[in-house]
């Protein structure tokens, strides 16, 4: 604190006593400076012999050994400021001692003061510290030393003042001093010094802030030694740890831990794969799929392609439209010489999905099948060799109106009855084509089935919800004379009948066809004869736990057959030789023996929608027919799954048949054709049924979506009748 | 019971025990996923897919037993190391510690990847069948630019440069390159080494974008695994021809970037050094010696030095290597068709190159094929003036001054010449003409149904000229260059009356098929009749059949077509459809091509009607 104060009052003083102190404050602070600047010099060299003079080097000892009590000092430094110009030696070491205690913005200060302020203009005002403001409105800044009033100048106008300082290349250095109210213009040294005290330097530049230090202690000679102890035995005695420390290093170089020679470079290449014979053991590891290789480029991709394999900008265009992943990869261009073929964009890009497929993508090895797709073809034999198959459609039966439904042929093959959409049921000659008798009927005729016995020449024939018994008329008298004696229903008779099935089956006699009418509770979409021709089975699709009636000819009687059934029934079919009757439903066919009244099998078809179903002249072997187009083979001995699924319509198939006695069996379907297989079924257990495709017949045109409704075999001949929705009858013959 | 459930004590089966997530090999080798990722590369472990994925679907599997490799790979053990070593370095700089700091820097533990070769690649064609993608990536990164960039070191592309040089100058002195081809995308060069056939693609030498959703670290592990096989294979292939493998190249050519012509020169230089020693006979070198005249005058002292500098060395394992080398040159001598039909491809033709010329590409192929090449610039063999040269290769609309001793040729003609190993005919090629289009040799035309027309006319050529040289090669020989063409044209028309008589004789086959068939037909119709005798028929109704029959002959072929897939099982079946599909598409895009081709053809002859 007290060193501050004499610093300030010595600053006061300093302003005070302008006049005084002016050459002092040059020789004190500033007495290096004086050897660069020229105009200076001749001051300085006296006060620097001055200095010597007066400064013997025991008083610099001797203030050193003072320097605790610096407030004498100062005191004395007031004095010799106050009046003796003379004594400058002290004032000298003063203001070194401040300089020394790191106070050194002090003595800048003073400099400059000292240096150009002062030396050139003498303060003129002499208000102090007042502030400025208090002037602000009056005529004076102040009063200069004399006690008058220091008037304030004319303010320049601006623009004057700015062309002034436009036209000064002088006038950057020019500061405007309030206090004095006056330009002050700087000197090129004082600048040095700002730009030096900018820059945080000393403001001289002479001035070594990082002297070295100069020891000012004797050390040598001295009668007292600072310390008498005497020197320790350690000092004479090697290290135990140095020595421990060299023994593990001889250890460690002896070991060859330690090598002072540098590695030898082993050769970075070398002869991997000298003798290949030596390492053809197999390693342990798994097999190594080695990565399938980029595709080799095509034309394509060529520089220049072929003109044809550039796309048109209509295909470029069309390429947006198309999914991202279809899109082409890469669209061909061409560049019509070598040079003018551009950096390709994509190849580092390329090249690291190469790289990324190289070690992320999983390799399986998978077979690449590169075979003719001919050879997936099984080998069947030859078709000449299972002739006789029909082959071209002879004959066609015209005289229908309507789509024909269904065809059936007589047990003679003579004849062929077909029922139609039209109403009427009619009876063709098979070799002639020519219709022989024509019923008709009024309704639908949905079914028509002959009786399998060649003396009972009767038509089983199903309209709406009735089954009408036609007598055809054939046949000797005395033939005729046993139909129509079974063919007669007596009025009473039928309500004798049981009353369950009164309110199910009605017999009735049908005058007009001279037959027999069956009436049913619900329509009747197929019926089937039993091969003694006694029985018929009727199948009513909606006709729940009934839906499924046989009736006995002879004994004029009805009843539904004791099994439950599983789902919508399609058709049902007797066995050919065994009392069995299969019940097709719409997913499967079950079979079931009607003597033990007991499901024998039921065979699981896997299919959507069952619509027809035939069986084998054996029996055990049965064709099923699907909606999807589908036919199931079913070997009965073999399993309750299909032998083979034959995938050959892609409509619906209308009818399966068999024949009676040629290993042959058809299918017809809504696409107008019919397909004739080879069937061979071996009496040997232990070969499997043998199906060949033979034909596909054609010749329907589709009628309201519909094709070929029908198909049956002739009974003796290896000819296949198909009855098409176009209202025709075809005959197809080997 | 729970279907997976497994009692305790037994142990995994099947699937669950072969197979591990990554994630679960990840922990079991306790390394980073990039350390896991990198061993994986260097390895070349790959997912597999296993039949039942245990741990479900959005998993990638590795076998276990790929997983066990890496793990008692040393690698694995070396990279810990290094990454311990590497914290010591971080600690000690933590710790302003300079001085342990720079020694531990000098001192750092590195890895080799010359097991993993070896373990990877017990034989040396199991290397050449994988070298593919290792040449792909190194011509790449050989043609970046050599500047210093955060992930890829100027050290590593100067390798890359050196080795893919050194690929191509034993490709071009063994004369194995088969096949180039410039696409849009680089050069595909085809070299059969070892009767294994090696594609590679180098960029074209321009500025590479380099595009920032690339992983460079990924490219760059396999990279480094690509640099060391590739140097493997480098030595073991100079090996065989008996050259000393670190070449030491001419330092001037080297820095003009004529790396191949310098290490073409080196061979010379070592096949001369070898004819120099007393035990080798100089038969076997024979050809090599024809090369040289020409080269000899080029000579130049300082190459020599380098090169005695380095036999001196390499004279001591002396006795054996010649034996080795003698057995080597023996196998040269009877090397296959292939090979001797591409040495004298270019034989006795001196090319030049013009300055605008693509260099480095043409200065590999056409001493591939025999030829002798110079370039426009400093260190060139001969200069442009030299009267020998046959064939100058140039690159620009127009040529000022011209020698008339020799043709300017577009340098397409090199490349087509060589994929149709004939000398094709020049006038197409000649400068500001736009060349021939440029073919693919990788295609094969009859898997791919579609010929384009320049195939055939140079299948044509090719047929001339197997003609030309067969039957009367004195006159072949004796005048080579000019009148070989007119040669060719003539041949080319007899090759034509060839095709055409060919073509008839097919017709005739054909025609006598289609009689045939109707023979057959008719035949049908008379069994057809037989049985219509059988039956009262009326003579409409068989007419009206017979004309039904008659259109059906496509019909009954798709019905027998159709006949075989109906009994076909469905796996079969959906395979056969799946076959008719990718048949059917390929017919399309030949169509396709096709259509193009026509409205092309309409499109120029309109113009020329114009």
């Amino acid at each position: 604190m007290k060193e501050k104060n004499n610093n300030k009052s010595n600053a006061n003083e300093d302003l005070k006593t302008n006049e005084v102190p002016k050459t002092e404050g040059k020789n004190t602070n500033l007495f290096r400076e004086e050897s660069q600047e020229g105009e200076l010099l001749p001051l300085s060299d006296e006060q620097i012999s001055q200095l010597m003079q007066s400064q013997p080097p025991s008083e610099h000892e001797s203030e050193a050994g003072e320097s605790d009590d610096e407030s004498e000092d100062y005191e004395s430094l007031r004095q010799s400021d106050d009046g003796e110009s003379e004594s400058s030696e002290d004032d000298e070491d003063s203001a070194e001692i401040d300089s020394d205690l790191g106070q050194e913005d002090e003595p800048v200060d003073g400099a400059i003061e000292s240096d150009s302020s002062e030396d050139e203009v003498a303060p003129r005002n002499t208000v102090g510290e007042v502030p400025l403001e208090f002037y602000q409105d009056e005529k004076h800044i102040g009063y200069d030393i004399s006690g008058k009033k220091i008037t304030k100048k004319e303010r320049e106008n601006k623009l004057d003042s700015l062309l002034a300082s436009v036209d000064d290349s002088k006038n950057w250095r020019k500061i405007y001093d309030d206090y004095n109210d006056e330009e002050v213009e700087m000197t090129k040294e004082e600048m040095k010094i700002v730009r030096r005290l900018l820059e945080g330097k000393a403001p001289h530049a002479d001035f070594d802030p990082h002297a070295s230090y100069v020891d000012w202690f004797k050390w040598d000679d001295a009668k007292h030694p600072l310390s008498n102890a005497p020197e320790p035995k350690r000092r004479f005695i090697p290290s135990r740890w140095e020595a421990k420390k060299v023994v593990a290093l001889v250890r460690a170089i002896r070991e060859g831990r330690i090598k002072f020679d540098k590695p030898k470079e082993e050769p970075p290449v070398y002869l991997m794969w000298g003798d290949d014979s030596s390492s053809a053991e197999k390693s342990g590891h798994l097999t190594y799929f080695p990565a399938p290789k980029p595709k080799l480029p095509g034309h394509e991709e060529s520089y220049n392609p072929s003109p044809e394999y550039i796309p048109t900008e209509e295909e470029i265009n069309s390429y947006q439209l198309m999914y991202e992943e279809d899109r082409p990869k890469f669209i061909p261009k061409r560049f019509t010489s070598l040079r003018s073929i551009p950096a390709y964009e994509n190849t580092i890009k390329e090249s690291f999905e190469r790289c990324l497929d190289l070690y992320l993508c999983p390799r399986v090895r998978k077979k690449r099948i590169n075979i003719d797709p001919e050879s997936l073809k099984p080998k069947l034999p030859s078709r000449k060799d299972l002739k006789p198959y029909p082959v071209a459609c002879y004959l066609e039966y015209r005289g229908h109106k309507g789509a024909v439904l269904s065809v059936s042929t007589d047990s003679s093959g003579q004849w062929i009855a077909s029922g139609s959409t039209d109403g009427t049921v009619r009876v063709w000659e098979v070799e002639t084509g020519r219709c022989r008798r024509v019923w008709e009927i009024g309704e639908t005729v949905n079914y028509v089935a002959w009786n399998p016995l060649p003396e009972r020449p009767i038509l089983a024939v199903s309209v709406g919800h009735d089954v009408i018994l036609l007598n055809t008329g054939f046949g000797n008298e005395e033939e005729q004379k046993q139909v129509k004696e079974l063919l007669h229903v007596d009025i009473d008779a039928a309500p004798l009948d049981s009353d369950k099935m009164a309110s199910t089956v009605n017999w009735m006699q049908d005058d007009k066809h001279e037959g027999i009418r069956l009436r049913h509770f619900k329509t009747v979409s197929k019926v089937e004869w039993h091969r003694r021709g006694d029985y018929l089975s009727s199948v009513m699709p909606a006709g729940d736990s009934k839906a499924i009636l046989i009736h006995q000819l002879s004994k004029k009687f009805s009843q539904r057959i004791p099994f439950r059934l599983h789902g919508l029934p399609v058709s049902s079919v007797f066995h050919p030789s065994r009392s069995f009757i299969f019940v097709a439903t719409k997913k499967n066919v079950r079979v079931y023996d009607l003597f033990k009244q007991k499901l024998i099998k039921k065979l699981e078809t896997g299919l959507q929608e069952v619509s027809s179903i035939a069986i084998h002249p054996g029996g055990d072997n049965v064709i099923v027919g699907s909606k999807e187009g589908k036919l199931c083979w079913f070997d009965m001995d073999l399993s309750s799954q299909p032998y083979r699924i034959l995938k050959c319509h892609p409509k619906d198939i209308t009818s399966v048949a068999f024949h009676r006695s040629y290993p042959l069996f058809a299918s017809s379907s809504d696409d107008c054709t019919a397909y004739v297989f080879h069937g061979m079924v071996y009496s040997d257990l232990n070969q499997n049924p043998l199906i060949v495709p033979l034909e596909i017949l054609r010749g329907h045109n589709s009628s309201n979506g519909r094709g070929v409704m029908d198909c049956k075999f002739h009974p003796r001949q290896p000819w296949l009748f198909t009855a098409g929705a176009d209202s025709l009858i075809r005959l197809y013959c080997h | 019971m729970v279907k997976h459930y497994r009692p305790p004590g037994k142990k995994k089966e099947g699937n669950a025990a072969r197979y591990v997530t990554r994630s679960q090999a990840v922990k079991q080798l306790q390394v980073t996923l990039q350390l896991f990722r990198k061993l994986c590369i260097y390895k070349g472990v790959f997912p597999r897919e296993p039949k039942k994925k245990v741990k479900g679907n959005h998993h990638t599997y590795y076998h276990v037993k790929d997983i066990a490799f890496i793990q008692h790979d040393p690698l694995l053990e070396k990279f810990r190391e290094i990454r311990a070593y590497q914290k010591k370095i971080t600690k000690a700089k933590a710790k302003a510690n300079k001085e342990l700091a720079n020694i531990l820097l000098t001192r750092q533990p590195s890895y080799k990847l010359d097991h993993v070769i070896r373990d990877r690649y017990p034989k040396f064609i199991d290397s050449l069948r994988d070298l593919d993608d290792c040449l792909t990536l190194v011509h790449l990164f050989a043609v970046l630019p050599a500047i210093d960039r955060v992930k890829i070191e100027v050290k590593r592309v100067h390798n890359c440069r050196r080795l893919s040089h050194e690929w191509q100058a034993y490709i071009a002195r063994t004369h194995k390159l088969r096949k180039v081809f410039v696409s849009v995308k680089g050069i595909y060069y085809q070299a059969e080494v070892e009767g294994q056939k090696i594609t590679w693609l180098t960029p074209h030498a321009l500025q590479q974008v380099l595009t920032d959703d690339v992983d460079f670290g990924v490219m760059l592990t396999f990279l480094e695994f690509y640099e060391t096989l590739l140097a493997f294979i480098n030595f073991k292939l100079y090996h065989s021809i008996n050259v000393k493998y670190p070449p030491i190249l001419d330092p001037r050519l080297e820095s003009l970037a004529a790396d191949l012509y310098a290490l073409s020169r080196y061979f010379d230089a070592s096949s001369r050094a070898s004819l120099m020693e007393p035990h080798v006979a100089g038969s076997s070198n024979l050809e090599q010696v024809d090369n040289q005249p020409d080269r000899k005058q080029h000579d130049e002292s300082d190459v020599r030095l380098a090169q005695l500098q380095h036999q001196l060395p390499s004279n001591e394992p002396g006795a054996l290597m010649h034996l080795v080398g003698d057995v080597g040159v023996d196998t040269d001598n009877d090397d296959d068709e292939d090979t001797r039909q591409c040495k004298n491809l270019f034989k006795n033709m001196k090319f030049f190159l013009s300055r605008e010329v693509p260099r480095e590409s043409l200065l590999f192929v056409i001493p591939a094929f025999g030829g002798v090449v110079s370039w426009d610039g400093d260190g060139a063999p001969f200069s442009e003036g030299d009267q020998s040269i046959t064939y100058q290769i140039v690159d620009r609309p127009t040529q000022g001054h011209k020698y008339l001793s020799r043709e300017y040729i577009q340098p397409q003609w090199v490349y087509d010449s060589v994929n149709a190993r004939i000398i094709l005919p020049t006038e197409a090629y000649t400068v500001g003409r736009v060349p021939p289009p440029h073919l693919s040799p990788f295609v094969d035309h009859e898997a791919e149904g579609y010929v384009p027309d320049y195939a055939e006319t140079i299948k044509r050529l090719q047929a001339a000229a197997k003609n030309e040289v067969l039957p009367m090669p004195g006159v072949g020989k004796e005048d080579i260059d000019d009148p070989q063409n007119l040669l060719v044209e003539g041949y080319v028309s007899r090759a034509e009356a060839i095709e055409a008589a060919e073509k008839r004789q097919k017709m005739m086959t054909l025609e006598k098929q289609y009689h045939d068939e109707l023979k057959k037909e008719l035949q049908g119709v008379h069994d057809l009749s037989s049985v219509s005798n059988a039956i009262e028929q009326s003579p409409g109704k068989d007419a009206e059949a017979v004309k039904e029959t008659l259109p059906d002959l496509k019909q009954i072929a798709e019905d027998a077509e159709n006949m075989s897939t109906i009994v076909m099982s469905r796996k079969k079946r959906g395979l056969y459809k799946a076959m008719q599909i990718g048949k059917e598409r390929k017919h399309s895009r030949v169509n396709l091509l096709k259509e193009r081709k026509k409205k092309l053809v309409e499109e120029t002859q309109k113009a020329k009607n114009n």
